[in-house]
């Protein structure tokens, strides 16, 4: 993480040393009392202005500005984009299989023929695939009229020949089978329960067979579009500037904590604590700094439909890592 | 003895799999039509996992009424292959058996256990197919054609023979 941001704002440390080695030109101002000065060179790490901070430290009540809470789950689209939204909804679905994916996998033999159709066992009998005698996924119907799941049907002519599982005639393309649409969305009605364990034991299937390397590159590759994201509304200009330079100085904040103005600041904090007087101002700026933090991420989120939907399918993204991660150090 | 490792037994067999989590695709399709062997099982047969291994199984056919092999209890050994269903399982018979279509080794000459495999096939119709040829032998496709020939020559002798064995070996 720290090379990547490194390597995507080479053009900061410029910009930031003159804000940085500048205490003693925000120390002259009416900030001064108010701030301590650990924050105040975070701040300027921060590249927040004076004048913000201010701004912010007169209505100084946190409660004001509500948290940002994303639902990651819901897709912001109703069914209508779906079919505009193919990559979206993809992301969507990949975010759901991996949150449900393990209570599904438990429950995925005892599934529900609860339903409210009586004749559900019938059903499933008929919906279920011959090949891996499950509820058909994805099904592809043959020119005799049998449906098999897509990829059994594809493992089944090109291991068996290129007959039908069922009645042995002739499949004229068992390659390019297509997925019968009517039918998986029957199936999905019916079943949803099923479709998901599936789909999520797919998944599990794939990152196994996953290699290290790819996965890496594609982490990369979204880490830039969340960067991307955050640096794209167009808003005024001004505004813009600011909140793009402090999205790349939050980067270094964290990036660096211990250079040169956090390190002397440190030895600042560590010296007024042992006296302990200053802790409560502590507590009211790192307040003030969550407020600003929160400000921030409400502007870079107000942005247009399209910004939005970006941004929440990069920080599904994110989560979808985070979780892969977990599940692949489980494994190990 | 076969109804013992239903869902449980996929650790510890002799083969390995790709991991415990996820069962492969050829375990799940095993699991599912040992479940359903469990919900609806055959008449005059039953098949289930010898121990922990879900590829090794034993299968119990009982001679049907009726045909020399009455009162006969024949056991068999079913080993499913790795890509199954894909390929067909291997079947052998472990009782010995008077008959033109079951070999000295236990093979069996049956079609949809050779070419006429089809993934949509189970061990239930596997099962089934055993079952008939029990009543109803080969005898113009056989492993030992001194059996068939007998067969079709003299099926008093024929029958006979396969009843004493049946006796025999088979109670």
């Amino acid at each position: 993480m720290v090379n990547d941001e490194q390597k995507h704002s080479p053009q900061i440390p410029k910009r930031s040393s003159p804000i940085q080695s500048g205490p003693a030109e925000i120390n002259g101002q009416k900030v001064d009392p108010i701030f301590s000065p650990r924050f105040r060179s975070v701040v300027a790490m921060a590249g927040w202005d004076e004048e913000a901070l201010l701004i912010a430290s007169l209505r100084r009540s946190p409660a004001s500005i509500p948290a940002v809470v994303l639902n990651l789950d819901d897709d912001d689209s109703p069914k209508k984009d779906r079919e505009e939204n193919k990559k979206e909804l993809k992301i969507d679905q990949n975010d759901k299989k991996m949150e449900d994916g393990e209570k599904h996998a438990l429950k995925s033999a005892v599934s529900c023929s609860s339903s409210a159709i009586p004749c559900m066992d019938k059903l499933r009998e008929e919906l279920s695939c011959a090949i891996c005698l499950e509820i058909c996924f994805e099904p592809s119907t043959t020119a005799c009229g049998h449906s098999f799941c897509k990829k059994c049907l594809r493992s089944a002519a090109d291991k068996c020949g290129k007959r039908c599982p069922k009645c042995r005639q002739l499949i004229s393309n068992g390659r390019s089978c297509t997925v019968n649409t009517v039918l998986w969305n029957t199936i999905q009605l019916l079943f949803p329960k099923e479709v998901e364990a599936r789909k999520a034991t797919g998944v599990l299937n794939s990152r196994e067979a996953e290699h290290e390397s790819p996965a890496r590159v594609s982490r990369y590759s979204v880490r830039n579009r969340t960067i991307e994201a955050l640096n794209s509304p167009e808003g005024g200009s001004h505004s813009t500037e600011r909140r793009r330079r402090s999205s790349q100085n939050i980067g270094i904040r964290i990036v660096r904590p211990s250079h040169s103005g956090g390190s002397s600041s440190r030895g600042d904090g560590t010296t007024r604590r042992r006296r302990g007087e200053v802790l409560p101002v502590q507590n009211e700026d790192a307040a003030l700094a969550l407020r600003l933090q929160r400000e921030e991420f409400m502007v870079a989120f107000r942005g247009s439909d399209e910004q939005h939907r970006l941004a929440r399918a990069n920080l599904r993204a994110m989560a979808t890592r985070a979780m892969n991660g977990r599940i692949r150090n489980r494994a190990t | 003895m076969n109804s013992a490792g239903t869902s449980t037994g996929v650790g510890g067999g002799g083969r390995s799999w790709p991991s415990r989590t996820s069962l492969s695709a050829s375990g799940k399709r095993i699991q599912k039509e040992l479940a359903e062997l469990h919900l609806d099982p055959p008449p005059e047969c039953s098949a289930g996992p010898k121990g922990d291994n879900l590829y090794n199984w034993v299968a119990t056919l009982i001679g049907f009424p009726g045909t020399p092999y009455q009162g006969g209890i024949y056991f068999l050994d079913i080993t499913f292959p790795i890509d199954y269903p894909f390929k067909p399982p291997k079947v052998v018979f472990k009782t010995r058996i008077y008959h033109c279509n079951v070999d000295s080794a236990g093979n069996v000459s049956l079609d949809i256990l050779k070419d006429g495999w089809s993934p949509a096939l189970t061990i239930l119709k596997v099962l089934l197919a055993l079952r008939s040829i029990f009543t109803n032998p080969d005898p113009y496709k056989p492993l030992i054609p001194g059996i068939a020939h007998l067969y079709l020559a003299d099926r008093a002798k024929h029958d006979e023979l396969a009843a004493e064995w049946t006796l025999r070996f088979a109670r």
